[in-house]
């Protein structure tokens, strides 16, 4: 039998977790995750209208762990972002972890995309993950440390036609790890990356046509697409004590698709 | 429950290199997880003292005196875990180092030396991989966990046989994992940073103060990294490298500590 030594090392027990974009499917796989590994929780939104979203993701958390605290955010700027973080640690007594799941999937030829594509596409998926980080990242400074999980795409690595500027947008977020984790890594913040593959969801592109699906399926080198609850046990080693060495990297959960040539 | 997910209950893990250091930290970690372990070395002394470790923990451990540059007794090893408990589930290949040829200059490498880097960090997980990849398929499933280095992915001066190696450990790693995707075997690859196992290496590494994070890698750490890769926790994730290495390769545009300030204007 697995002994209480090794569960130390995995167990959030008295850790406090605030998981931003929880309306998402990664958002609601990572809340899940760090319930079940004994963190209590504060789920915020990165949309406003998404009460009833957060609040079924909440009943979820709640069937994994203790009640969560419920923030749904206005639209995700810097006001919301900061007073989200500071209330975190308010509630919670501390922040101790931090998982960006923010995301606004765009997909379009890039020779019809207009400015305000480009302004919506990488304030939704970089600016406010970089706002989250630095929000967050100040409570952390001031209570010396912490650590962040920011949760991108295989897209962060490789392009894909018709997704120009989500490919940047998610690249950005990637790079913005490295670079936080070098610049706080002596100050007790750790910053990691997950990339997820081609996520099973109803929104997904994928379903859209089911060429492209079979196809696709076909390609994958399991097959199958990756369910969102699968990326929980990166993200759980991510922010765990066993991690204290772990910091600016990136760890994929993709079946392998990156292999490919 | 994610927490069972990460448990390693009665798996049987095949761990080369276990004598000492980071294998042995893997092997006890292993056996804390809950897995029946096979340690593998060349030294039978160190590894009664790690199975004396492993046992403590009330978990089992063979011991198979193994040299990983020799196929012959790597196929061994793979028959004794199957003889000793009838199946491989974790494939730990983690023996393998420098030697005294690291830091010679190019033109005085004899070809015996490059063979025996190579052999040492890249024929020896090849070896082993093979070795137990027709049991895995027969219970379909299996994990591999490829121990590799920063070196793998960057390159050192004077550093031929040992950055290859690991480089080559590196695309190992990813067509194994291709290939073997649905059979329900998972190969992935720990990168770690700088684990001093003594005194000296801590003074040559100066205490880590080159390391981003402000310290090197302890032993113990590399552990949980391992079983988590060994465990069903990590069952979508296949040909990845995970650095555990205090922020290392994140960075290298500039030496640690070296900080790029505003122009003087622009302040």
């Amino acid at each position: 039998m697995a002994s209480k030594e090794f569960l130390d090392d995995f167990s959030l027990e008295g850790k406090s977790a605030l998981v931003v974009g929880a309306e998402n499917v990664t958002g609601r796989a990572a809340a899940i995750a760090l319930a079940e590994a004994g963190a209590k929780l504060m789920i915020a939104s990165q949309e406003p209208g998404t009460d009833s979203r957060l609040r079924e993701v909440a009943k979820a958390v709640q069937a994994a762990g203790e009640k969560p605290e419920i923030q749904v955010q206005n639209s995700a700027v810097r006001a919301d972002l900061s007073a989200t973080a500071d209330l975190a640690a308010k509630r919670m007594g501390r922040l101790d972890i931090l998982v960006n799941a923010l995301d606004d999937p765009w997909f379009g030829p890039a020779e019809a995309a207009d400015d305000t594509a480009f302004e919506r596409v990488i304030e939704s998926n970089l600016k406010r993950v970089w706002t989250s980080c630095q929000e967050g990242g100040r409570v952390m400074l001031r209570q010396g440390g912490g650590v962040i999980v920011n949760i991108t795409s295989v897209l962060a690595d490789r392009g894909v036609p018709n997704a120009s500027l989500y490919c940047a947008a998610k690249a950005g977020v990637l790079n913005l790890t490295r670079a936080l984790a070098l610049e706080w890594a002596r100050k007790g913040i750790r910053v990691n990356a997950l990339e997820a593959g081609w996520i099973e969801e109803a929104a997904s592109p994928v379903n859209a046509d089911e060429d492209f699906k079979k196809t696709l399926l076909k390609y994958l080198p399991s097959n199958r697409l990756v369910k969102p609850e699968e990326l929980g046990g990166a993200l759980l080693y991510l922010v765990s004590p066993a991690a204290g060495f772990v910091t600016g990297e990136a760890i994929v959960v993709d079946g392998g698709l990156m292999c490919r040539v | 429950m994610i927490l069972d997910a990460l448990k390693l209950d009665d798996r049987v893990a095949i761990i080369t290199g276990a004598g000492r250091g980071l294998g042995r930290a893997m092997a006890i970690k292993f056996a804390q997880a809950g897995a029946d372990i096979v340690a593998a070395s060349r030294t039978l002394a160190q590894l009664e003292e790690t199975a004396a470790e492993v046992r403590k923990t009330g978990r089992k451990c063979a011991i198979v005196q193994t040299d990983v540059t020799d196929s012959i007794q790597v196929n061994a090893m793979a028959a004794a875990a199957v003889r000793e408990f009838g199946r491989i589930d974790i494939l730990v290949n983690n023996a393998g180092g420098g030697d005294d040829s690291l830091g010679k200059p190019i033109e005085q490498i004899t070809d015996a030396e490059w063979r025996r880097g190579l052999d040492t960090n890249l024929s020896s997980q090849f070896y082993a991989a093979r070795a137990v990849i027709p049991q895995m398929v027969k219970q379909n499933r299996g994990k591999i966990i490829n121990v590799a280095s920063g070196y793998g992915l960057r390159g050192g001066k004077h550093n031929y046989m040992y950055a290859c190696s690991k480089g080559g450990v590196l695309q190992l790693t990813r067509s194994l994992a291709l290939t073997y995707a649905l059979n329900n075997i998972q190969t992935n690859c720990i990168v770690p940073g700088i684990f001093p196992h003594n005194e000296e290496m801590m003074r040559f590494f100066k205490g880590g103060k080159f390391i981003p994070i402000g310290r090197p890698g302890d032993d113990s750490e590399l552990g949980p990294l391992a079983v988590f890769l060994a465990s069903d926790a990590s069952n979508h994730i296949n040909g990845e490298f995970i650095a555990i290495d205090g922020g290392g390769l994140a960075g290298g545009v500039t030496p640690t500590g070296a900080i790029p300030n505003l122009p003087a204007e622009s302040r």
